[in-house]
């Protein structure tokens, strides 16, 4: 919508004659391969990452056409079984975890704080070769036979299937090393990196939820590594663990998969939370409402997350005392994440609300995440979840909050950094078109996996009863218009790097500090070293003219 | 690609349950069992969840329809940050609301945990890929089938003896883990007569989604001609054909393809004069090639004790042993293979 922004950038210098930025201040392989740049590193996670995503999104594609049939329609039982893993296993693990903090949280996070890179420009260089192992690793796991055990690799059945399952528990403990090195990245720069003016309180919410977001990495994630050991020493050496045969317990592994993966569920939120904190904020033009909440909210949910992981396991034959203390602090947890969204939505309330495709996007994760999380209220409830569990309604549930509100909070990042990363921008038709086709199709995918997840239906299951047949064509009518639409949206932002229609400085008129740095910005961000003199979100320094605030 | 089709034998549309009904809010099958307070609360945290669903998703809408940006410059109409009273509310009504819920979840799931002194109990024992169920006071097993006295208290002792699986009857709202090493239990009254899903909840390999039983659930008099233990002894073969479709289908075609096991078509053949004879097989005995007869014997061993004599072209692959299938049922088996044979 031309309205939303000046019709003239103020900034009047064209393309060509902008200084030399970050993305042509030197080319050939050696210049991006050893980078130290965060920026640089972050492009190459973007790029990295949504790969991953695709190929995740085509395994999704392959499952819902093959659940077309009650028999399946395309492949053995085995097949399927592996491919619905494959599927978790590169969305959860090499896209959702590393996609926010690696790519946006890379190339923001510096400017935000008005540093000129992260703290450990070489940690940052090799955290991301890891995740790249990581990857391969993965993809060598599919050719070595593949592993069929799902993306929670459960004992014993992980200990008996196809020896693959070492490989990919290997790519799973590179990957968690990079999340940790990333991790701890973000909690040095913050502390020490930030602006001259910037306190504590004065940081976007962006940083607030990564700097939550890296306290759970390096915590959270050593218990992963350490699990995927235990499971590789248990295949090769049968020291006894996890495996009944030998005596060892598998219930003990779900602990431990879980301690790990309940905080790694606001591992992959977390970030998401902080992009549409800033988002709402900038295209409602308004301070965010409850700031301070938010960001102590983020810190709560990162620490209550620590002892709610037993509700994944409220049927496997927990103490009575166990199932309290699951239950109680899983409801528990829901009251810092309620207050996050009534904040949100209490922001575009007497707002300037622009209508462009960022903010399109962050009204759509607006509504996903309100069903994603009141769902998952439903869950917590103990005998309903004892009905529910391992049902499609959890999955149905967890797809609102992964796929739904994760991805489409990373797709409104994009959208909202995407003129600052490149300067360029997109067709603002065409992505308001995407955006509002991968909505429906979103929605039409998964509405009827609640309603046929509370009639019964288990997951992980290549084959089904027929009376379900209808839900499930349904969801695969809706899969194939959410692919429409992601394949728009690939095309033009794309597209947009080749037409190379200049962005604006400060195209949506945001105030904090990465919009004072120049459009791309240079090798070390800023041309004078910012000072903080403002509280955070003040958009009364804001010039709606120039869209410019006063440099200090 | 689509050949599987046509050599998977097991099927549901073949033998599906009953469709269950559906109840007054289509969102949960019509509840079979006494755990109502499951219906209940669902119904409970649905309607809060809708409320606040309309409450954010009205507020949003309201918003952009009015204060949508008109012009460039437009400013919010509003610079508030806070507003106390209005965050206290909306901590504390959320908090009150979800602890609610938590009590009557916690207090339904006692309910669902104790098992009552007067209950029947049952054995469910999983295996990849099949439900084997033991009854009180009866040596027969079942499998693949259950049958249950309407209105009696059933609890089951959950057994594994490979991976994880669960035993889930969502008309019954009930569901447990099973685990090899422990024993858990699980227990429901059902309240209708008819005949039930029981599912596989937990992933377990290959055929996870066909590890499925149907249960029945049929009045006292029924339930005391003893259904499970119903084998027509003028019909063998037709008993033995419903065991190879509740054990051993999921490995082993009728028609001739290889699966996970050899076909059993040409177990049997018949001769020149037409008379039905055992078929040659090579086998290996500790790794050493040897030619048998298929017989009885044969057979029964290879169903108890299967690695005793691998098949030659399947030694890779493992079954699963079923030392306690009766011997009436072996021979139903057999009977039910000779009907397979080709010939004059
Ligand atoms: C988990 C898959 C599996 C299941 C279930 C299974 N089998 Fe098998 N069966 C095999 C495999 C694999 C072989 C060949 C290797 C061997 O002999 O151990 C085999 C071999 C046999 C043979 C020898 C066949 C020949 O051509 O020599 C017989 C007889 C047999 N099974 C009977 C049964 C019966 C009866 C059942 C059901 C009660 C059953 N099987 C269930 C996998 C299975
Ligand atoms: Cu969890
Ligand atoms: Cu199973």
């Amino acid at each position: 919508m031309t309205t939303n922004v000046p019709a003239v950038d103020v900034h009047g210098a064209a393309a060509e004659a902008r200084p030399k930025n970050f993305i042509n201040w030197s080319s050939g392989f050696m210049s991006w391969a050893g980078t130290l740049d965060h920026k640089r590193i972050g492009l190459m996670y973007l790029v990295g990452v949504s790969i991953a995503f695709l190929c995740g999104g085509l395994f999704a594609l392959l499952v819902r056409l093959h659940l077309w049939e009650p028999n399946g329609a395309l492949f053995s039982n085995a097949q399927y079984n592996q491919i619905f893993t494959l599927h978790g296993a590169f969305m959860v693990f090499i896209f959702v975890i590393p996609a926010i903090p690696g790519s946006l949280g890379n190339i923001i996070l510096p400017l935000m704080l008005g540093a000129k890179d992260v703290a450990l420009p070489r940690l940052n260089l090799l955290s991301f070769y890891l995740w790249l192992t990581g990857a391969v690793l993965a993809t060598l796991a599919i050719v070595l036979g593949g592993f069929d055990t799902g993306w929670t690799f459960y004992t014993p059945y992980s200990l008996y299937t196809n020896q693959a399952v070492v490989t990919i528990g290997l790519a799973v403990f590179v990957l968690g090393f990079s999340s940790i090195f990333t991790g701890l990245n973000f909690i040095v720069t913050t502390h020490k990196l930030r602006a001259p003016g910037m306190t504590w309180f004065r940081m976007p919410l962006f940083v607030w939820a990564l700097y939550a977001t890296s306290l759970l990495q390096v915590l959270a994630t050593p218990v992963l590594g350490i699990t995927v050991l235990l499971v590789a020493f248990e295949r090769l050496y049968h020291i006894g663990i996890f495996d009944p045969r030998l005596g060892g317990d598998p219930v003990l592994f779900e602990h431990f998969f879980w301690f790990y993966s309940h905080p790694a569920v606001y591992i992959m939120v977390l970030p998401a939370f902080g992009i549409i904190s800033e988002l709402v904020s900038v295209h409602s033009r308004k301070p965010l409402f409850g700031y301070k909440l938010i960001a102590f909210s983020s810190l709560a949910i990162a620490i209550i997350s620590f002892l709610v992981w037993g509700h994944h396991m409220f049927t496997s034959g927990q103490s009575t005392y166990a199932m309290f203390a699951f239950s109680f602090l899983t409801f528990f947890v829901a009251i810092p994440t309620a207050i996050k969204e009534f904040s949100w939505v209490a922001t575009v309330w007497k707002g300037s609300i622009a209508l462009n495709s960022p903010m399109l996007y962050t009204l759509a994760f607006l509504v996903i995440f309100a069903i994603g999380g009141l769902t998952g209220v439903i869950l917590g409830a103990l005998n309903v979840d004892i009905h529910l569990h391992d049902t499609y309604f959890v999955v149905a549930h967890f797809h609102y909050v992964m796929m739904g509100s994760i991805a489409l909070a990373f797709f409104a990042g994009v959208h909202h950094w995407w003129p600052k990363m490149f300067g360029v921008i997109y067709n603002e038709t065409l992505a308001k078109i995407a955006c509002g086709i991968i909505f429906i199709g979103f929605n039409t995918t998964f509405i009827p996996q609640f309603i046929m997840g509370s009639r019964g239906m288990p997951r992980r299951y290549a084959t089904y009863v027929p009376e379900y047949a209808p839900f499930h064509q349904a969801s695969t009518i809706g899969v194939i218009i959410l692919a429409v639409g992601i394949a728009l949206m690939v095309y033009y932002l794309v597209a947009s790097l080749f037409q190379r229609k200049k962005a604006m400085e400060n195209q949506w008129g945001g105030v904090t500090l990465e919009w004072l740095a120049p459009t791309p910005p240079p090798l070390e961000n800023f041309n004078e070293p910012p000072v903080v003199t403002n509280e955070v979100y003040d958009y009364s320094t804001l010039d709606l003219q120039t869209m410019r605030t006063p440099v200090k | 690609m689509f050949a599987h089709l046509i050599q998977d034998p097991k099927n549901y549309v073949e033998n599906p349950a009953r469709p269950p009904e559906v109840d007054a809010y289509g969102q949960l099958t019509k509840l079979a069992s006494t755990f109502s307070d499951v219906d209940g609360l669902f119904y409970f945290t649905y309607a809060v969840c809708v409320f606040f669903f309309v409450i954010i998703t009205g507020v949003l809408l309201y918003s952009v329809v009015v204060y949508r940006r008109k012009t460039f410059d437009q400013p919010a109409l509003s610079n508030v940050t806070h507003n106390t009273p209005l965050e206290v509310v909306w901590t504390v009504i959320p908090l009150i609301i979800v602890m609610v819920m938590f009590a009557w979840g916690f207090r339904g799931s006692l309910d669902m945990m104790t098992v009552p002194a007067d209950a029947r109990w049952y054995k469910a024992s999983a295996k990849q890929w099949n439900w084997t169920f033991n009854y009180p006071n009866s040596a027969a097993q079942s499998f693949g089938e259950l049958w249950l006295e309407k209105d009696k208290n059933a609890a089951f002792v959950l057994e594994s003896s490979d991976v994880l699986h669960a035993f889930y009857m969502p008309e019954m709202r009930v569901k447990r883990d099973v685990i090899p090493g422990r024993n858990q239990t699980i227990w429901f009254n059902p309240t209708k007569l008819g005949e039930f899903h029981l599912f596989c909840a937990e992933y377990c390999g290959n055929d996870h989604s066909k590890m499925y039983a149907k249960v029945h659930v049929v009045t006292a008099e029924e339930y005391a001609t003893k259904p499970w233990d119903k084998w027509d002894d003028a019909n063998p073969a037709k008993g033995g054909e419903a065991v190879y479709k509740a054990l051993c289908s999921s490995c082993h075609s009728v028609n001739g393809t290889p699966l996970v096991g050899p076909s059993w078509k040409g177990l049997f053949v018949k001769d020149a004069s037409g008379a039905l004879v055992g078929a040659q097989r090579e086998v290996l005995v500790n790794g050493a090639k040897q030619t048998i007869t298929v017989d009885q014997a044969y057979i029964t061993e290879s169903i108890k004790s299967p690695d005793a004599k691998k098949s030659v072209g399947f030694e890779k692959n493992n079954m699963t042993a079923f030392p306690a299938l009766e011997d009436k049922k072996i021979l139903g088996v057999i009977e039910y293979m000779k009907t397979l044979a080709e010939g004059k």
